[in-house]
């Protein structure tokens, strides 16, 4: 198989249990390069775990992850699993660029600074480098007057930016959005969903759980439907969303939303 | 010539005890409560003319100027020095006691005065010691209490125990009982330390404990989610802690790390203890010397002035810490 065919991300046999729950449950998934994916479903169906089983922020009970055809995260030690090294797991985080709901910010830091973080610490280039490319990045998503405050003068749409662009600056192969927008005021979320639709112009490969069916079916090559830590079903937008859509849990969810 | 000697000798034994006559009489009038009737016999006392004996007529006036002294009679006390003075101008005693009954007719403002500047000095000496000592600590045990912290917060078991171990004693046991043992029980163990170099470690190891704890809770007030951002840009655990997370309890930190320095500022008196002279035992050794009660209040003086300056520092610090959250 070459490179043009691999997947950049691979997932097998996904599993996840909190206490008593699990919260994903064997899922299958395969990613390519430049696809945009959107994930929807209920609350608690497992969305976000996935994601952050993804760049091992959630550590899984059972399965692998593929990224770039490599097994990432995990070793066999003694005939168990193990998570791996804390510096190949930095590594693999590092390639790969997370959103979050609640943006996380780091508050001590002036915006620029907050880019800036990535390549000055995690890849350890010299000041100016870094600052050029958290520059880029600002103006990429249109923040470059707000280059010198800090994160708690800005709106919910600008953390989110900046959010967006504190993770570009990495130069990720991967972008994970959990659930972008869900934080925001409703008259923000036009601000982040531009800007996250330039990334994908550009050809970014990106996993988006998000509860906004408009966003999702503009912007999604392929959209999954997920419940109960199952992928119910999966599609194009135009198959999930249409009106003859015959599964009726997927119906009522997306009628209960409309 | 040697007749003329004799008899002058043989009147002045004579005199002599006669006056230790007056002198039992006066003392038994004193005992009786006369004090008055005390102070006539006294005066009944002559000068002397020349050449002649005066250590009768020096002591009846001096104990007559101490019980007018102690009945407050203060002028009439000094007029009885003055007439020894009259005579004897180099009279030591006199001269000392009309100075002590002069600064005592001064306002009492002008003694605390005196008293302060004479104090002033050696308590200096002493505060300079206990900043030392709160400088020391200062430096090491925030360090201290950092590691002390990570290591409760460690995941890695024998580490939290031992730091749970470390927090457990020195929070338990009383400060003074730690630096007894430190300076005191240590060298029987074959480990001899200096005074201040046992202070350090006593105070160091005791403010790290408690630091420990104050840091450990900053630390975990942190939003959870702070940690997660700064691994999903692919940080290790020990940038995120030192660039992400540390810096921002900085703020937090400081109120109730402010209380532990000022706390510290106070509990260093305890090191007077093990042979140090700092300020609490500077002021009482002077308290101890003069019994003067001014040496005790200038130490107090001296400690609130210290701590009036920490205060303000501390929400200086604060300020600055947390500059970033203003809108």
């Amino acid at each position: 198989m070459n490179s043009a065919e691999q997947p950049l991300l691979k997932l097998e046999n996904i599993t996840k249990r909190f206490k008593n729950l699990t919260a994903v449950n064997g899922v299958n998934l395969e990613v390519s390069s430049g696809e945009k994916l959107v994930i929807i479903g209920p609350s608690g169906s497992g969305k976000s775990t996935l994601l952050r089983a993804i760049n091992l922020l959630e550590e899984i009970e059972e399965g692998a992850i593929i990224f770039e055809g490599r097994q990432v995260g995990y070793v066999m030690r003694a005939g168990k699993r193990h998570l791996d090294h804390p510096r190949a797991i930095s590594t693999l985080r590092a390639e790969i660029g997370m959103v979050f709901q609640h943006f996380h910010l780091f508050p001590h830091m002036t915006v620029l600074g907050n880019v800036m973080e990535g390549p000055l610490t995690v890849q350890r280039k010299p000041a100016d480098e870094a600052r050029t490319i958290a520059t880029d990045m600002l103006a990429k998503v249109g923040l470059s007057d707000k280059r010198d405050v800090f994160p708690a003068t800005l709106s919910g749409g600008q953390k989110q930016r900046v959010a967006i662009a504190r993770a570009l600056a990495m130069r990720p192969k991967l972008m994970l959005f959990d659930e972008p927008t869900s934080a925001l005021d409703p008259e923000l979320v036009g601000e982040v969903f531009d800007t996250i639709h330039t990334l994908a112009d550009e050809g970014m490969t990106m996993i988006i759980v998000t509860h906004h069916m408009g966003f999702a079916r503009e912007l999604a090559d392929r959209v999954i439907f997920m419940e109960s830590g199952n992928f119910l079903a999966q599609g194009t937008p135009e198959e999930l969303f249409s009106a003859g859509q015959d599964n009726e849990r997927i119906k009522g969810f997306l009628n209960r939303l409309l | 010539m040697a007749l003329l000697f004799l008899w002058a000798l043989s009147g002045a034994c004579l005199a002599a005890t006669d006056y230790d006559q007056l002198f039992r009489q006066s003392s038994d009038l004193m005992a009786q409560g006369d004090l008055g009737g005390a102070l006539e016999l006294l005066g009944t006392v002559p000068p002397p003319a020349a050449g002649e004996e005066a250590g009768a007529y020096v002591s009846s006036r001096m104990q007559a100027a101490r019980i007018l002294a102690a009945q407050k009679e203060t002028d009439r006390a000094v007029a009885a020095c003055r007439e020894v003075l009259k005579l004897f101008p180099d009279n030591s005693e006199a001269r000392n006691f009309v100075t002590a009954l002069e600064q005592q007719r001064k306002p009492g403002w002008h003694t605390v005065l005196s008293d302060t500047l004479r104090f002033l000095p050696s308590l200096a000496k002493g505060a300079l010691m206990t900043l030392l000592l709160v400088f020391c600590t200062m430096l090491v045990s925030p360090l201290g209490g950092l590691l002390i912290a990570l290591g409760r917060i460690s995941t890695v078991r024998p580490i939290s125990g031992f730091c749970w171990f470390i927090i457990w004693f020195f929070r338990g046991t009383p400060l003074l009982l730690q630096l007894f043992f430190i300076y005191y029980g240590l060298p029987s163990l074959g480990i001899t330390l200096a005074p201040l170099t046992a202070a350090v470690i006593g105070l160091g190891l005791n403010y790290s404990a408690y630091l420990g704890e104050i840091i450990r809770g900053a630390i975990q007030s942190i939003d959870h989610g702070q940690m997660e951002a700064a691994k999903a840009i692919g940080m290790t655990y020990g940038q995120a802690m030192r660039r992400v997370i540390v810096p921002q309890t900085y703020k937090r930190l400081m109120p109730p790390v402010g209380n532990e320095f000022i706390a510290l500022i106070k509990d260093t008196a305890l090191v007077s203890t093990i042979a140090m002279v700092e300020l609490m035992r500077a002021a009482d050794q002077l308290f101890n010397t003069y019994f003067n009660i001014t040496a005790l209040a200038l130490a107090a003086v001296i400690y609130l002035v210290l701590t009036t300056i920490f205060t303000f520092i501390f929400e200086k610090i604060e300020y600055r810490a947390g500059i970033y959250e203003q809108r």
